[in-house]
């Protein structure tokens, strides 16, 4: 059976697990609170954190980054200041999350150290061992890259107050425009030359 | 705008005793708080969710996208089995509008009438092996005046005479359809290629200015969100605010209903609850309303056991959260060589009825509708709206969202769904919700008919895509189950004979005499989706039958 009412994100927040489902599911009160908070933060791209470190943000936002890549013809999770959304998520909106997602983080970082004994971190990786080590944490079901994958498509596309989606520039890249009224035509097929009488 | 009336919202106190404590302030318990209070009785309406207004919704996905107006399972957890053998498993399995207004809040507002077929689908077509069909204890007929009731009280815009498969009605729609978007001249245009009809789908949003409500302006915000204009014609902006109008009703929030009480001749003396403060509260009432949708309001009554109800309230036919039906369906996704702009608008604008009755000798019992729709906004499509066997992060990830979400359309079956009598909700074993209470179970496998059904609404669904002009198409599968389910029907059926059936054709209890349950729990088929346009006739309906039972002392005894 097919869903009858209901879009399919409620069913992917309903079967994800662990971290990923605490983040897909936060209550309105706190919410609130907690993007206003974002508003007045006033945390630019290289600031500080509030929850990361220097090392962790940059491990994160790399992975982020692979993600959803940046390139030369439009903006990825870097550029959206995924990081940001997921600093200010780790401290303000989930902070009951904080100390399992740095857990998974910081054993993340121990695999890549141990597979790594040159002492390069994740984000000194190439591109290529980058994408490597990111399939194998989606073929075993890592709970990290879960987390991670839902994570920055939520600082991608929420609303910028809560500290990514920069410039909307998420919501730039798909095409989605938030406005509080719009009136036909609103694509291409209901313009009156393209309906077919 | 509609704006919560008089200078002081009437309030009573538990001790009171009120004429009707509703339990639940939805599609159902709105109709059914303005219609009594209206007719001059005291009302309360306990409702367990939040009070929110028009002004506190925002287009905010992330915030709204899980359990902001809806039921947190977090907090109240399902149980899931898919047969009474099996243990069941924590998971959500039910998902309802947890707020004043209820689902039609936050729903997508599609609201077509049920056909005259759907209320006998039992004499139609006879019984099938593994699902306990009847009829309903009223015809279509005589519910048409409440749907037209439903149209005008609360504001439907829709173009009368456009469905060629719509039962009699009496009257128009109030208000004329809303614009057509890419997605509906889409179907349009495959219907016609197919030699079927699209039509305006009726919507509970206002086309135009109605009642002192403002037209709606098409911001695309409506499925899984609150109103910010009050446009769509939902409890919370119609029925409510018109009964804490006539001063005479209270719509108390944060009321977690948990049993109701019986004395000792066996009629309802009110209910017990726990307040925002989880303190337990009990409201006295004259007559008890159960309004709290098709898996709450048989959760309650099997909550409420007593030495004369040991089986749960209402339950000596043992039908209690029995056949439960969700509305099947199937859902398939196509890209457009063009911009079709879904997030612009309401969710979707024609609907096609023509395999509402399906050939006998296809031999598939029930049928269904189609619509086109996007109901997709950007953080939901990213993690969900590509083909499933699209890359899920990456350089080709990025490309597929940036060039799909303004392309993409899907087609959206919704069908009936068989009423098999182990498909039920029960209470859980083992597993307690924050309060204290059982949790919901649902015990749910699909009829093997409904599976070849789905399938054959998904063909059709794929069919249209193409015949739209799609450049690829895609399916979901139609024979998993999909869960949580929305559409909570069934589970206190109703009818002529107390040994099948929970409440009379009035919506009394057969068990206790004032005690009133409608809701989807009403339903003794499923229709062929959407439900809440019946559930608000059956209420509007239940309201005036009720008050003159009130009135003429019938509502204390049976006689």
């Amino acid at each position: 059976m097919s869903n009858t009412g209901i879009p399919r994100r409620a069913f992917v927040a309903a079967s994800a697990t662990g971290i990923a489902a605490i983040w897909l599911g936060v209550e309105w009160a706190g919410m609130r609170k907690a993007g206003n908070h974002a508003a007045a933060s006033g945390l630019r791209q290289g600031e500080l954190f509030e929850t990361f470190t220097a090392a962790q943000a940059a491990d994160v936002e790399a992975f982020a980054a692979q993600i959803i890549p940046g390139d030369a013809q439009s903006p990825g999770a870097r550029e959206a200041h995924v990081i940001h959304f997921l600093d200010h998520i780790l401290t303000h909106v989930a902070p009951e999350t904080r100390p399992q997602f740095l857990s998974l983080l910081e054993s993340f970082q121990r695999q890549v150290a141990a597979e790594h004994p040159d002492g390069k971190s994740f984000a000194d990786l190439n591109a290529d061992q980058q994408i490597a080590l990111i399939k194998s944490l989606e073929k075993s079901k890592s709970e990290f890259f879960e987390a991670m994958r839902v994570g920055t498509i939520n600082g991608m596309f929420a609303n910028p107050e809560y500290g990514g989606n920069f410039n909307k520039s998420g919501w730039s890249l798909i095409g989605f425009v938030d406005r509080f009224s719009w009136t036909a035509p609103f694509g291409y097929y209901d313009r009156p030359e393209n309906i077919v009488g | 705008m509609v704006k919560s009336v008089g200078p002081a919202a009437t309030t009573f106190k538990p001790q009171d005793e009120v004429d009707f404590v509703i339990v639940g302030a939805g599609a159902a318990g709105g109709v059914m708080a303005r219609e009594l209070s209206r007719s001059g009785f005291t009302v309360v309406v306990l409702e367990q969710g939040p009070y929110l207004k028009a002004a506190d919704f925002r287009h905010d996905e992330y915030a709204i996208q899980h359990a902001a107006l809806t039921n947190d399972y977090r907090k109240q957890p399902n149980t899931f089995r898919a047969t009474e053998k099996e243990e069941a498993k924590p998971r959500p399995a039910v998902q309802y509008g947890r707020m004043v207004g209820g689902g039609s809040t936050h729903f997508t507002a599609n609201y077509w009438r049920f056909h005259a077929m759907d209320f006998v689908e039992h004499s139609n077509g006879g019984p099938i092996d593994g699902a306990n069909l009847a009829d309903w204890p009223l015809t279509y007929a005589e519910l048409e005046p409440y749907y037209t009731k439903v149209d005008w009280e609360i504001g439907v815009s829709g173009a009368a005479g456009s469905n060629p498969f719509e039962s009699h009605r009496s009257r128009p729609y109030p208000l004329p359809p809303l614009p057509p978007k890419p997605t509906g001249v889409l179907l349009e245009k495959a219907a016609k290629k197919l030699g079927l009809t699209a039509f305006p789908s009726p919507m509970a949003i206002i086309s135009e200015p109605y009642r002192g409500r403002a037209a709606c302006v098409q911001c695309g915000f409506c499925e899984q969100f609150g109103c910010e204009m009050n446009a769509k014609s939902s409890s919370l902006a119609t029925m409510v605010p018109e009964a804490e109008a006539t001063g005479r009703c209270e719509i108390r929030p944060h009321c977690y209903v948990r049993k109701i009480e019986i004395d000792k001749n066996g009629l309802a003396v009110g209910v017990k609850y726990f307040d925002r403060e989880r303190h337990e509260v009990f409201q006295r009432a004259k007559a008890v309303v159960l309004s709290a949708n098709g898996a709450e309001t048989p959760k309650l009554l099997l909550m409420s056991k007593s030495n004369l109800f040991p089986d749960g309230l209402a339950n000596s036919s043992g039908y209690v959260g029995k056949h439960i039906m969700f509305n099947g369906g199937a859902f398939a996704g196509a890209l457009f060589e063009h911009e079709v702009n879904g997030f612009k608008g309401t969710v979707d604008s024609r609907v096609v009825h023509d395999f509402y009755k399906l050939d006998p000798r296809l031999g598939i019992r029930g049928g269904g509708g189609i619509d086109f729709r996007f109901d997709y906004y950007p953080i939901g499509f990213s993690l969900d709206g590509l083909p499933l066997d699209a890359p899920k992060w990456g350089a080709e990830y990025k490309r597929m969202i940036e060039s799909y979400y303004t392309r993409t359309t899907y087609a959206l079956a919704h069908t009936t769904s068989l009423p098999v009598e182990t498909n039920s909700i029960s209470l859980d074993a083992s597993v307690v919700d924050d309060w204290g209470l059982p949790a919901i179970r649902l015990t749910f496998a699909d009829h093997p008919n409904d599976l070849k059904l789905y399938r054959f609404f998904l063909d059709r669904s794929v069919e249209l895509l193409e015949a739209a002009g799609a450049m690829r198409t895609w399916s979901y599968p139609s024979d998993e189950l999909f869960l949580p389910q929305v559409h909570l029907l069934g589970t206190c059926r109703m009818g002529t004979d107390k040994r099948t059936s929970v409440v009379d054709a009035y919506h009394r209890s057969h068990d206790v005499a004032n005690l009133v349950i409608v809701d989807g729990s009403s339903f003794v088929t499923s229709g062929r989706g959407q439900p809440t346009m019946t559930i608000q006739a059956l209420a509007f309906r239940a309201a005036e039958h009720v008050a003159r039972f009130a009135k003429n002392g019938r509502l204390s005894s049976r006689k």
